[in-house]
């Protein structure tokens, strides 16, 4: 069997990967899928403690992470069509009308 | 059933929701007019219920705490909306809705065709409604309530003609004289509750003898301040220079004022609070002493004035000064007493006078006036049996009340205060003789261009009862000599009999004796009549005016009290307030404290503000390292 | 297993009756296709229905669906303020034209009521699944009313903004769980707290980074400093009856789960200690305060400035979880039912001036207070509210607040009472610049006087009457917040 902390460092460095994806990537699609990454980091160590503590709680959160992922990967790719209507762009630090 | 008695506070306190909201939409104001004297009537009717029914109790249950809700309850700093029916706030109530309602009604004559007249309706029955909360309150917060509603209300009623400037001056000059008093009160209200614990008047009361010696420094200090409040709403030295000038506003509202509601409140104040005068012989001391000297200086301002509004306004500071000579003494139901015959023929006088006035077209000097008896006939026999009510002449009202209080001071007070006195009733008689001979007998010195006129019916009926008032109110207080029951001491002694065992701790009450009394009692009538007679001799053949001179000049000046206010308080306070307080301190130190530290605020402000800069990743990435400096903050140090 | 089931749903009627009107609402949306007044009436049929079976709660205690949701007095009293505020909502909407120009007509109708549902999930949810679950249900249906105004550039960058910097902070939130389910083994919230008060705490880094991180996610539901970058955008982005929803019902909802989260499960005199969540409080407290009080000085926008206004009231409120005792908690619950009212009223004003002169910029509402006098005062009230000056219902809250804080006689406690209070006098600053515009300053040509019809001012008077009743006789709504704090246990 392979030691917890392994599982545990992967998820850490996605998560990583995708908070520093949302701070540095412009287009907004590849932001939602950074934002992917994190919710899947998320499901990779809550998937690890449930198998170590052998309980169920962390595999039902995954799947409603999943679920609700899937909900707000619709919503935002709703607005983001209909930013891209407004603006012709989805480029995120374009979009800054509203500020101050 | 108890709660039924809340209606009368619910009933005056629609009448102004409605004439406030409503009033000019309403364009009748023979509607308005009845409504609004309606919802005055229905509580008198309610009280009168009140009054059968407390009859029916045993004495000691003579005792009703109504407790609505709670109003503020805050660990134990709890305040109830609750109101105490007993004999001496029953009392209070019939006067203040009897005679409240007359002068509703008086009004719908009087001030028929005015443009605001829905909104002095509503007013005067928020008027009402702040006096009755005043009376009727169980704590003191209430009871502060309802007496600062009774300063606003009087504010807004005196400088009710807005348009004249002078109404306005005397409006605020009856409002910050009045803060003065309330200041008084204030600060009584923080020690009582500092020390006691409650603002519960009778919890207050009650905790008085368990725990404090007679004149003890506490008791002396509340006292006094309760005082100080008194003196402001009742008009007595040093704060009775508004009340003059509040005749500036109309005639139903100066009756109001010095009959029936506001001017009372002083005495039913200190009345309430009787245990704790009595506790602090001092402060009544003091009372007794104020009391005396602000009748005796009113009547002599009232002997020279002219305008026939000021004479009675002169009149009922001096009258008060009577109650609180009657306060001063110990004799607590007696103030109550002279309150209610005074209430009747004040009202009465103070109608008749708005009667003349209205005949005379809006004149007041009573130089200008004359031979008005043929020309109105129920004014004239109205306002004469008012003159010989206040004058002391039996068996009408006054004579009762103001006779049992010369003979109480010279039973307890001893010889020089009761000469005193009795110098004062001549004075009383001789001024109002002087006022009713100089409007209604004699020649007309009117312009030719006045047609004086006997008022309409809405306004002599009021007259009428109030004159009926005048004469039989005196019954319900005979002395003891005419061997009748006394009602009222006999009604109100439950309320006052803690304060009489109190009293026989340390003061001995004289018997009184039989045959001194009736000396009195003829001595004082003959003293009236002699005034009486002198008066109508000087003035009924007077023609023309000469200006005074030496010390009736100053009298005519009153004193010069308000000059001598000007120069000693407003003046420097002005100076101090102009020169010290804002052109140095106001705008060097506080505005460029403020500014400074408003100019700093927006430059922060401004500085922070670039930092949401509109773009959604700097957002992410501020909070991103706010949460990694927090964790790491918080791991490390 | 199946009687616990049906035990559950049948405490669960308040939530199923707005689950029913939302799909009651779609299929009379989908039958009707056009602009209807009677999706939204059945909407508030459906409210009103869902109101009857709260007050029905009141009393109760218990948790259900195996301890996912608590019933308790505390839930149902953000119930009925999530209640209140949403037919406030629906009102505003109907009377508002920034909305009438959206290419839906009635979708909004269930979007306000799916929210609605989330609050009530979050109000009562007490295990860490239900907590994340509840707040995106907030958080989806609120991206989609910031954005409904589908051809504003300004609506849809509100939106974008909105979805982009609250996906990534519900993420940061997760990860945060999952620590502390690492840590503790659980995710209920009960039950982490029997484990930490029970074994010694070792490891705080990991429970301390868990703790902040999950603050992350309520915390921008309540747009506190530093998660509250979106609040300003998104507020004068969207529509102002959306704004409003967002300021009242989302962050009351984001207080209700961030309160039951530290206050039952972190509230253990040795926890705070290695927790240090308490101070954790007061820095996003006070922060709070000083950026929305400075920065709201600046803003000529009244959303804007209502947006960084309701940043520091956020800040208030803050300071009554700080305490972490009953009088503390009884002042959030007082702050939150005078936040109601006087927020909503705000917002309402601001939708009526937005109605006659299409924009919500103070400059443009010089001598407004003149143009329309009851447009006017009902401001100053509100506005006197938001700055806490007595006889307004604002002070009482306040005045709770600040009294608990000086009542704990911990002397740094007391300093936070100073700050906050110095904090209100800056606030003063802009709200009665907001007043300053409508009554001091004159328009540049007299313009014609406003009228308003009597729905609005109906409306108006409904938040204005309570604003101002609840300042002077305000006892029952401390009865109110005694009852609702009662299941916390707090000394």
């Amino acid at each position: 069997m392979i030691d917890i902390q392994y599982f545990l460092i992967l998820s850490a460095v996605l998560f990583s990967i995708g908070v520093i994806g949302v701070l540095v990537r412009r287009n907004a699609i590849v932001i939602f899928m950074c934002i992917e990454l994190m919710l899947n980091s998320v499901n990779l160590s809550l998937i690890t403690f449930s198998s170590f503590f052998s309980n169920y709680y962390g595999q039902i959160f995954v799947f409603f992470i999943m679920t609700v992922a899937a909900a707000e990967a619709a919503v935002g790719l709703a607005i983001i069509i209909s930013i891209y209507r407004n603006k012709e762009s989805i480029n995120v630090d374009e979009i800054n009308i509203l500020k101050w | 059933m108890d709660k039924f008695f809340i209606f009368v506070l619910i009933f005056p306190l629609l009448g102004f929701i409605i004439n406030l909201l409503f009033g000019k939409r309403i364009k009748s104001e023979k509607f308005i007019g009845i409504f609004s004297s309606a919802v005055v009537l229905i509580p008198f009717l309610i009280a009168v219920y009140f009054l059968i029914y407390l009859f029916s109790l045993e004495p000691q249950s003579r005792f009703i705490t109504l407790n609505l809700l709670s109003w503020i309850a805050a660990g134990f700093f709890n305040i109830q909306f609750s109101f105490l029916i007993d004999p001496l706030s029953l009392c209070m109530v019939l006067v203040v809705t009897g005679v409240g309602f007359l002068i509703h009604w008086y009004s719908i004559g009087y001030m028929h065709n005015d443009s605001m007249f829905s909104r002095f309706f509503a007013y005067m029955n928020l008027f009402i409604l702040s006096m009755l909360i005043l009376v009727l309150a169980d704590n003191f917060l209430l009871l502060f309530l309802g007496w600062e509603g009774v300063g606003l209300c009087s504010y807004l009623l005196i400088g009710f003609w807005y348009e004249k400037k002078f109404t306005g001056d005397a409006a605020k000059k009856a409002f910050i004289v009045n803060r003065i008093g309330d200041f008084g009160f204030m600060i009584a209200m923080f020690l009582i509750f500092l020390n006691f614990g409650t603002l519960n008047i009778s919890q207050f009361l009650a905790a008085i003898p368990v725990s404090f010696e007679f004149n003890s420094g506490l008791l002396v200090a509340v006292s006094l301040l309760l005082f100080l409040g008194a003196t402001g709403k009742s008009a007595q030295i040093p704060l009775f220079v508004w009340l003059p000038d509040a005749m500036a506003g109309p005639t139903p509202v100066s009756a109001l004022i010095h009959a029936a509601t506001m001017v009372t409140a002083g005495v039913y104040l200190i009345a309430r609070c009787s245990l704790l005068y009595v506790y602090s012989p001092i402060t009544t001391n003091i009372v007794l002493i104020i009391g005396i000297f602000t009748a005796l200086i009113a009547a002599v301002i009232a002997a020279k004035q002219n305008d026939i509004k000021k004479i009675l306004a002169y009149s009922t500071i001096s009258q008060l000064g009577f109650m609180f000579v009657a306060l001063g003494t110990f004799t607590y139901w007696l103030a109550i007493f002279h309150l209610i015959t005074h209430a009747f023929f004040k009202a009465l006088l103070f109608l008749g006078s708005g009667s003349v006035i209205h005949a005379m077209s809006d004149e007041q000097d009573i130089r200008n006036m004359g031979a008005l008896k043929d020309k109105m006939k129920i004014t004239y026999y109205t306002f004469l049996i008012g003159a010989l009510a206040i004058s002391g002449i039996p068996p009408l009202a006054g004579f009762w009340s103001k006779d049992e209080i010369l003979f109480k001071t010279f039973l307890n007070s001893g010889l020089i205060f009761y000469i005193v006195l009795l110098g004062i009733a001549f004075l009383t008689a001789f001024y109002m003789f002087r006022l009713v001979t100089l409007t209604f007998y004699g020649e007309p010195r009117y312009a030719a261009n006045i047609h004086p006129h006997e008022s309409p019916k809405s306004m002599t009926i009021p007259l009428l009862i109030l004159c009926g008032l005048s004469v039989i109110g005196g019954f319900i207080g005979l002395p003891h000599i005419t061997h009748l029951p006394n009602f009222l001491e006999r009604f109100l002694s439950v309320v006052f009999d803690k304060t009489e065992t109190a009293l026989m701790m340390y003061s001995q009450v004289n018997k009184p004796e039989v045959s001194l009394e009736i000396i009195l009692l003829i001595l004082s009538v003959v003293v009236a009549l002699i005034s009486i007679t002198y008066s109508y001799k000087k003035f009924s053949a007077v023609k023309k005016f000469k200006a005074s001179r030496g010390f009736a000049k100053i009298v005519e000046n009153k004193f010069y009290v308000d000059e001598i206010y000007d120069r000693i308080i407003v003046n420097p306070l002005y100076f101090i307030s102009d020169k010290l307080l804002w052109k140095i301190f106001d705008i060097k130190i506080i505005d460029g404290f403020i500014n400074g530290l408003a100019d700093f605020i927006k430059k922060s402000g401004e500085d922070w503000r670039r930092i949401q800069s509109g773009i959604v990743q700097d957002y992410a990435l501020i909070t991103v390292s706010g949460i990694i400096i927090i964790i790491i903050y918080l791991i490390f140090f | 297993m199946q009687n616990l089931i049906l035990y559950s749903l049948s405490n669960f009627i308040p939530e199923t009756i707005l689950v029913v009107t939302i799909i009651v609402c779609i299929i009379a949306d989908l039958i009707i296709r056009k602009k209807s007044f009677a999706v939204t009436f059945v909407a508030i049929v459906g409210l009103v229905l869902s109101f009857v079976f709260v007050v029905k709660q009141w009393g109760l205690s218990m948790s259900i669906f195996s301890g996912m949701l608590a019933i308790d007095n505390y839930a149902v009293f953000f119930k009925l303020l999530f209640i209140i505020s949403t037919l406030f909502i629906l009102l505003f909407v109907e009377t508002s034209k920034e909305m009438k120009t959206a290419s839906h007509k009635n979708e909004h109708v269930y979007l306000i009521l799916s929210l609605t549902t989330g609050a009530y999930l979050m109000a009562s949810s007490v295990n860490l699944i239900m907590m994340y679950i509840s707040l995106e249900m907030v958080s989806l249906t609120s991206y989609i009313l910031a954005g409904y105004l589908k051809k504003d550039k300004r609506s849809t960058e509100a939106a974008i903004k909105y979805i982009i910097y609250g996906a990534a902070s519900s993420g940061i939130m997760l990860y945060g769980m999952t620590l502390i389910y690492g840590y503790t083994a659980t995710m209920n919230i009960n039950e982490i707290f029997l484990y930490l008060s029970k074994n010694p705490i070792t490891d705080t880094p990991v429970l301390l980074a868990s703790v902040i991180m999950i603050s992350a996610g309520f915390g921008y539901k309540i747009s506190s400093v530093p998660f509250h970058f979106w609040t300003p955008d998104v507020y004068e982005g969207a529509p102002i009856p959306i704004t409003a929803f967002l300021a009242v019902t989302s962050s009351a909802a984001g207080f209700s789960v961030l309160v039951r989260f530290f206050l039952v499960g972190f509230a253990n005199t040795e926890i705070i200690t290695a927790v240090k969540w308490q101070e954790v409080i007061i820095v996003f407290s006070i922060a709070s305060m000083i950026i929305g009080n400075f920065v709201a000085v600046w803003q000529t926008s009244l959303k804007r400035l209502l947006a960084y206004s309701s940043i520091a009231q956020s800040g208030y409120i803050l300071l009554g979880l700080a305490v972490v005792n009953s009088a503390g908690l009884f002042a959030v619950i007082l702050y939150l039912s005078a936040y109601l009212f006087m927020n909503l009223g705000a917002f309402y004003v601001t939708i009526l001036i937005h109605n006659k002169l299409g924009t919500d910029n103070m400059d443009e509402m010089d001598g407004l207070g003149y143009r329309s006098p009851f447009i006017g005062v009902t401001m100053a009230v509100f506005m006197f509210s938001l700055a806490g000056i007595p006889a307004t219902v604002g002070f009482i809250g306040k005045f709770y607040i600040f009294s608990a804080l000086i009542n704990t006689n911990s002397p740094n406690l007391t300093w936070l009472a100073v700050v906050g209070l110095l904090n209100s006098v800056v606030s003063l600053f802009f709200y009665v610049k907001v007043l300053k515009h409508m009554f001091l300053n004159k328009p540049e040509k007299p313009l014609p006087e406003l009228d308003y019809g009597y729905a609005n001012i109906l409306i108006t008077l409904l938040l204005a009457v309570p604003t101002i009743l609840f300042g002077l006789y305000f006892t029952p709504l401390l009865r109110l917040a005694e009852n609702s704090i009662k299941i916390f246990g707090l000394n």
